[in-house]
């Protein structure tokens, strides 16, 4: 008679030896596949490559910017980098990166074989995929040229007559819908297919963030479509939603657009701060204490930031009370952020814990977005806001917290799950050399950009002026965006290298508390063999002490789980 | 537990010493309020609260950014529980960090009042409206900025303002969205096509105040610069007479040369009608 549950499986089950016997070639079987962890591995390949090009378009447009009245790019060329290079980092860096990332793992987390409309899934990551080929192809004839958010009616066909913003309206509805897709199959398999007794208190905090990101995806998405499609009727359908003087709005495309990209921005902060709070919990061997403030914590973050959007608009003919109220909204975020980075430093302080790429790249995550959040408060005031909006202190501070949260947050979650996904271990020197580079790089990048922007050095321009006295911080910035982009290579680099070179990787190398370590690595195509039964918010800690119980029972020497057909 | 203390311990001094070396040379911006000449009321009230908020900030980054150093620092032993698990200690830290919000809420919203309490004029110049303020139209267009001035007089890129006066700006524009930046003076806001955005302002000290267009406009963005001249009432006056009357003479030697062109217009028109009838005849007649 044993004491764990008689549905807890006495070995290992979900270990098997089938072989792979599709004959097909790989491209065929990626392309076809409905399997949630192939479609977020392409999405996750996407996100890094195209890290690798938003970088490239940063730098270009930072050597534009090293020295006052430089003719290395000309206007056109600038506001194309610009558009593409927004569209690039927001839509096909950030965004997939998280969305990648919460569909890969979060399925295996809740203990589901698979995900509830897995050809939904397969429909988004092809419309994302040829969202970004047409953005790229778009530089076969003209690129997008109205800026990051092409804002009607510059964007309007009788200022920009060429197709460049018709591609940018085309890659980014079909991006933002193919991301929404992939959001309702998460979201249907949270409802549906958790394990026995994982119940909503029992979620990791990373699949709490899955459904906070996939609801406000459902919410806001439909949003943004609405708006590019209403773009597109003004442009080549003969609307005028938006078209200023003739009875439309452009402030209406402001307040559309501006909820999804501050949406994105949360989607992104929600996502990569859960990524580390298991990442701390893994390595501390601790509960987060404050595990529920910190749920809530995300929630608030989700919802209130979202509603902080007019924060962006300070600037437009708005009454003051939609100001005063996205002031509050933003200048209220500082609870729910203050009490995660409260969870998660002090967890860390008082654990005693191995210094792996993971953590490494989670406190730099940490470090950067708090200089990013910090600085974010005095662009929500009103009478600091209008100072300092369009100039490059509120570029630098959302670089700052973006590049936090993004690049070291989804650095620091990939190299967490990577052994997971690819089976192999990530090269431990390589990783911390990358991360040095690249923290040093963004400091370099963008510190000196605060300092140019209190000066009053406004974004989207290419060029400034000599008298304007900003020439050394800009220069400044050209250098370390060039560190940055060594670093981003470097890490890059390390993830294409490890796939190949790395140490294989045992299911459960960082013996982590969910239950996306209780399958192989990387899992099979079913995830589990057979689905355990959850008791806690710990499932592996309480597989891994039934096991023990069970070894001390029946004198057995604890050993490797046996297969089991 | 860390085999290389020793070379976290040395990137962490690298790091500091980095931070600081920044810190000097952008020292200078940083540490100055954000617009050193303030021209008007609310900038001086921005730039205190810009100060306020740079020190608060400064604080925040400080203390987060040492508290990571401190928890992510090599050590080889348990230290203890988390901080956090105290016996309510989540709702002591969630109330003091909602009490710090709303402190900083509080005093951005005291310092925020600018856009809505209009400052009161000290000096009266010609065209003012009823409730004493001058009222001025600024329309951005494609790449420049025109500015129109109550008694019909119009000048481009370049605005010229009394002392002590409240200036009423009355934004428009009439093809795309601009963004009216005058930082010393005004702050920004948005020029929408078929919306209007007020600015006001009054400017004490003579002198002049530069900006730039803010928002991406298209190719010529980068050109649209603004510059507000502030002068004495009296030269103000002088200044929009002056500018009236030469956009006056300007306006009657085009139409002189306009009558007079037309005039020749005519006589040509006359004869070339004349001539066409007497060829229209003669053809006729050829062919009669």
């Amino acid at each position: 008679m044993s004491s764990y549950p008689t549905t807890m499986p006495p070995t290992r089950p979900e270990i098997s030896n089938r072989p792979d016997s599709d004959p097909r070639p790989r491209w065929a079987q990626i392309a076809t596949s409905a399997d949630h962890k192939s479609i977020a591995s392409v999405l996750l390949v996407t996100a890094f490559g195209s890290l690798f090009l938003a970088a490239l378009e940063l730098l270009l447009l930072r050597i534009q910017l090293s020295v006052p009245e430089n003719i290395f790019l000309n206007a056109v060329t600038f506001d194309r980098l610009l558009s593409v290079y927004g569209e690039t980092a927001i839509f096909l860096f950030a965004l997939p990166l998280c969305v990648g990332l919460l569909y890969y793992v979060v399925p295996l987390q809740i203990g589901s074989r698979g995900t509830a409309l897995p050809r939904l899934g397969q429909i988004g990551m092809w419309l994302f995929l040829l969202g970004g080929i047409m953005l790229y192809a778009a530089f076969l004839f003209t690129p997008p040229e109205a800026g990051i958010n092409p804002l009607p009616p510059l964007s309007e066909l009788a200022f920009t007559p060429n197709n460049g913003v018709d591609v940018w309206i085309s890659s980014t509805a079909m991006i933002v819908l193919g991301l929404l897709l992939i959001s309702i199959d998460l979201l249907t398999t949270l409802r549906n297919m958790r394990a026995p007794g994982m119940a909503w208190r029992r979620a990791p905090i990373f699949t709490w963030a899955a459904a906070i990101v996939t609801w406000l995806m459902v919410v806001v998405a439909p949003i943004m479509l609405a708006a590019l499609t209403m773009l597109m009727i003004d442009r080549r359908l003969g609307g005028a939603f938006f078209a200023g003087g003739s009875g439309g709005s452009p402030i209406l495309w402001q307040h559309l657009s501006y909820i999804y990209f501050t949406a994105g921005y949360m989607t992104i902060a929600v996502t990569t701060l859960a990524a580390i709070s298991e990442i701390v919990q893994s390595f501390t061997r601790r509960e987060l204490p404050g595990r529920d403030a910190v749920i809530g914590s995300l929630v608030a973050i989700a919802v209130i930031g979202t509603l902080a959007w007019t924060q962006n608009m300070i600037t437009a003919p708005l009454p003051s009370g939609w100001k005063y109220f996205a002031m509050l909204a933003s200048i209220s975020l500082i609870v729910p952020f203050g009490l995660i980075f409260y969870n998660l430093i002090s967890t860390v302080a008082s654990s005693d814990f191995h210094m792996r790429a993971p953590m490494r790249y989670a406190m730099g995550a940490l470090s950067l977005a708090s200089i990013g959040l910090a600085v974010e408060i005095s662009q929500s005031t009103i009478a600091v806001g209008t100072q300092l909006q369009h100039t490059y202190d509120a570029w630098a501070a959302t670089h700052f917290a973006l590049i936090g949260f993004a690049i070291f947050g989804g650095l620091a979650a990939i190299s967490y799950w990577y052994p997971k996904i690819t089976g192999r271990m990530l090269n431990e020197e390589r990783a911390k050399i990358s991360f040095g580079v690249m923290f040093v790089g963004t400091l370099i990048a963008l510190l000196p950009l605060f300092a140019a922007g209190v000066s009053g050095q406004v974004t989207d321009s290419y060029r400034f002026n000599a008298g304007e006295d900003v020439g050394i911080y800009n220069l400044i910035a050209t250098f370390g965006t060039l560190i940055l982009m060594v670093g981003i290579i470097m890490a890059v680099g390390n993830l294409i290298k490890s796939r190949t070179e790395g140490d294989v990787a045992t299911p459960d190398p960082w013996r982590g508390n969910s239950l996306e370590w209780l399958t192989l690595s990387p899992p099979v195509e079913h995830n589990f063999d057979v689905l355990p039964d959850v008791r806690s918010t710990q499932p592996m800690r309480d597989i891994r002490d039934a096991l023990a119980r069970r070894d001390a029972e029946e004198g057995a020497p604890a050993d490797e789980p046996q297969p089991v057909a | 537990m860390p085999r290389v203390p020793r070379k976290i311990v040395s990137l962490s001094i690298a790091l500091a010493g980095f931070l600081i070396g920044i810190a000097t040379i952008s020292g200078p911006a940083m540490a100055l309020s954000l617009n050193p000449d303030a021209g008007s009321a609310g900038i001086e009230k921005a730039n205190t609260l810009h100060w306020i908020l740079f020190v608060v900030i400064g604080i925040v980054i400080v203390v987060v950014n040492l508290a990571i150093l401190r928890a992510a620092r090599p050590r080889t032993r348990h230290t203890g529980t988390p901080a956090a698990s105290k016996k309510g200690g989540q709702l002591k830290v969630g109330l003091g960090l909602g009490l710090v919000a709303l402190a900083i809420f509080v005093t951005a919203t005291v310092f925020s009042d600018q856009s809505r309490v209009v400052p009161t004029s000290t000096e009266t110049v010609a065209g003012m409206t009823s409730d004493k303020r001058l009222e001025i139209e600024a329309s951005g267009q494609q790449w420049l900025w025109r500015f129109d001035y109550p008694n019909g007089a119009f000048s481009y890129r370049r605005v010229v303002v009394p002392a002590g006066v409240t200036v009423a700006l009355k934004l428009k524009s009439t093809d795309v969205i601009h963004t009216w930046n005058v930082p010393s003076l005004t702050g920004k806001a948005d020029a929408v096509p078929g919306k209007t955005n007020w600015v006001y302002f009054r400017a004490d000290d003579e002198g002049t105040h530069e900006g730039q267009s803010a928002i991406l406009s298209g190719q010529g963005y980068s050109t649209m610069s603004i510059e507000v001249s502030v002068v004495s009432p009296e030269r103000y006056e002088t200044y929009v007479q002056a500018q009236s009357d030469e956009i006056q003479e300007a306006q009657n030697t085009v139409e002189g040369q306009n009558r007079a062109a037309s005039e020749t217009d005519e006589k040509v028109r006359k004869e070339a009608a004349t001539n066409n009838t007497d060829t229209a005849k003669s053809s006729g007649d050829g062919q009669g």
